[in-house]
């Protein structure tokens, strides 16, 4: 059996530096090559990628299939790809006081790419990390539960540089999608998917250590009139799963946009009309000049053709052929 | 039986006689075809056959994920275009060459081959073998390959302990 996790956030959050610590810590013969598709920079272009064998489980041998995805904005198409199938989710979000906006638009962006497959966020396991802990003037975590963990996911304070926090974020995610399989099967999906989602909401609380204030956020996604005390058997949960975090590339200078989170999936209001040119000799008849659907078309046409490029010289380099 | 057969309808779930099958046909396909390895994989990234010469040496989850993501991010350009998809991929190396074609929406047929045989050669027993995988795939299963299918109950503790040792080494 084999399950996908993804590490969202926004640019220079902390994902490939999550998976490269993973690869890392991790046991030699229960981890997989991380292979990563990156910029010239070290950003990355499509994906990192590794995985991770749980063993024989009940019979069956379980595999995770840890993803990351570029954070960096404009990589939008190549992010709905590597999250199609994910099993769970983990965000990383920057506790940089000026990466809050990131933060926000990247998990606005999250539920944007999740509605289009008809996915909520509330439906899959998702674990958040805060990232970058040791910054000075780190934001607080309960103001960023409060701001971005809307969902009341359980959350993982980290500084992944150092490897601190890394593996019991994926430790948690890991279990909360194993029980999310495994209700799903044994329930045989005839459940109604609200009850089911509620039940591995309160599962996940109990299966992953969580500060108290963690709690109170776990308890408002699950809608429930109490959390469970501990102890009370829990009924199978998804089991956790990684959150892609999505890196929000730094921007150029003169090119910062601000805007809430809630303008991230609204379509921009339409550039002004620039002056118009006059036009030579040569120009004979009318030419369309390219409108910004055509451009954006071409950008995310160039994005998708240099990630399968890479894609291409990861599997050359593999000796594939 | 209704969620094995939304399962297995969706591809998510494959019975071992139908991967028993899968690797007959693949084995038929590097026979007639001439090519060296065959594989097929999930449009997700796992790995569902792998047949052919060093078959056991790749780093076959590497490229399951590369594949799909290829193949995932050709789809996009494609619907860019104006095009539905690209079924068919195929990229040249300097000794070997690797078609991909995809299966009902859900699996790709991935063929390795050298100068030993054409790419001619190659898409027309790729075309004959994506018809005999969709067969494969759509024949209906007994209700004891049902029920064998199904998680056990152990299986959530089980894979908690399993974490639990995993990530205390």
């Amino acid at each position: 059996m084999s399950c996908k996790i993804v590490y969202y956030g926004p640019g220079f959050s902390g994902k490939t530096t999550n998976i490269q610590k993973i690869h890392e810590q991790m046991p030699g013969d229960r981890k997989g090559e991380l292979t990563s598709i990156k910029t010239e920079g070290d950003r990355t272009l499509f994906f990192d990628f590794m995985a991770l064998d749980l063993g024989k489980v009940a019979g069956m041998d379980i595999r995770f299939q840890i993803y990351t995805v570029p954070g960096q904005v404009y990589y939008g198409a190549t992010r709905k790809l590597v999250l199609q199938g994910a099993d769970g989710i983990v965000f990383v979000a920057d506790s940089s006081p000026d990466r809050m906006q990131a933060n926000m638009d990247s998990w606005q962006d999250l539920e944007h790419n999740l509605a289009e497959r008809n996915l909520s966020i509330r439906e899959l396991p998702v674990v958040v990390q805060w990232n970058k802990r040791d910054l000075p003037g780190a934001l607080a975590t309960e103001e960023m539960n409060r701001r971005i963990n809307l969902c009341g996911a359980p959350s993982f304070e980290a500084i992944a540089c150092r490897g601190e926090g890394v593996l019991s974020t994926l430790k948690c995610i890991c279990t909360l999608v194993c029980r999310s399989v495994s209700a799903t099967q044994l329930r045989g999906r005839t459940s109604s998917e609200a009850e089911l989602r509620a039940a591995e909401v309160r599962a996940a609380a109990q299966a992953c250590p969580l500060a108290a204030h963690e709690m109170r956020f776990v308890a408002r996604r699950a809608n429930a009139d109490s959390v469970p005390a501990a102890g009370v058997p829990s009924e199978p949960v998804v089991l956790a799963t990684a959150v892609v975090e999505r890196e929000e590339a730094p921007k150029a200078p003169g090119v910062v946009e601000k805007r809430p989170a809630a303008q991230w999936c609204k379509e921009q209001a339409p550039a002004p009309p620039k002056a118009k040119r006059p036009m030579g000799p040569a120009a004979v008849g009318s030419r369309r000049k390219p409108s910004r659907s055509d451009r954006v078309s071409v950008i995310a046409v160039a994005m998708l053709l240099a990630a399968a490029a890479g894609v291409a010289v990861a599997l050359y380099l593999l000796k594939v052929w | 039986m209704s969620s094995d057969a939304d399962l297995k309808k969706s591809r998510v779930v494959y019975y071992a006689e139908d991967i028993e099958a899968l690797e007959h046909v693949l084995d038929r396909l590097l026979d007639l075809s001439r090519a060296k390895r065959a594989m097929l994989i999930d449009v997700e990234g796992h790995m569902v056959s792998n047949r052919g010469k060093g078959a056991d040496e790749l780093n076959v989850e590497s490229i399951s994920a590369l594949v799909a993501g290829t193949f995932a991010a050709t789809k996009e350009t494609a619907k860019l275009l104006g095009e539905q998809e690209f079924s068919v991929l195929f990229h040249q190396g300097e000794k070997d060459s690797i078609q991909l074609t995809l299966i009902d929406d859900r699996l790709l047929l991935g063929i390795i081959f050298d100068d030993s045989t054409t790419i001619g050669m190659v898409r027309l027993y790729a075309s004959e073998t994506a018809k005999t995988v969709h067969e494969v795939l759509s024949r209906p299963h007994d209700g004891e390959s049902d029920a064998s299918s199904a998680l056990s109950e152990d299986f959530s503790k089980g894979a908690e302990q399993s974490l639990d040792d995993l990530f205390r080494q």
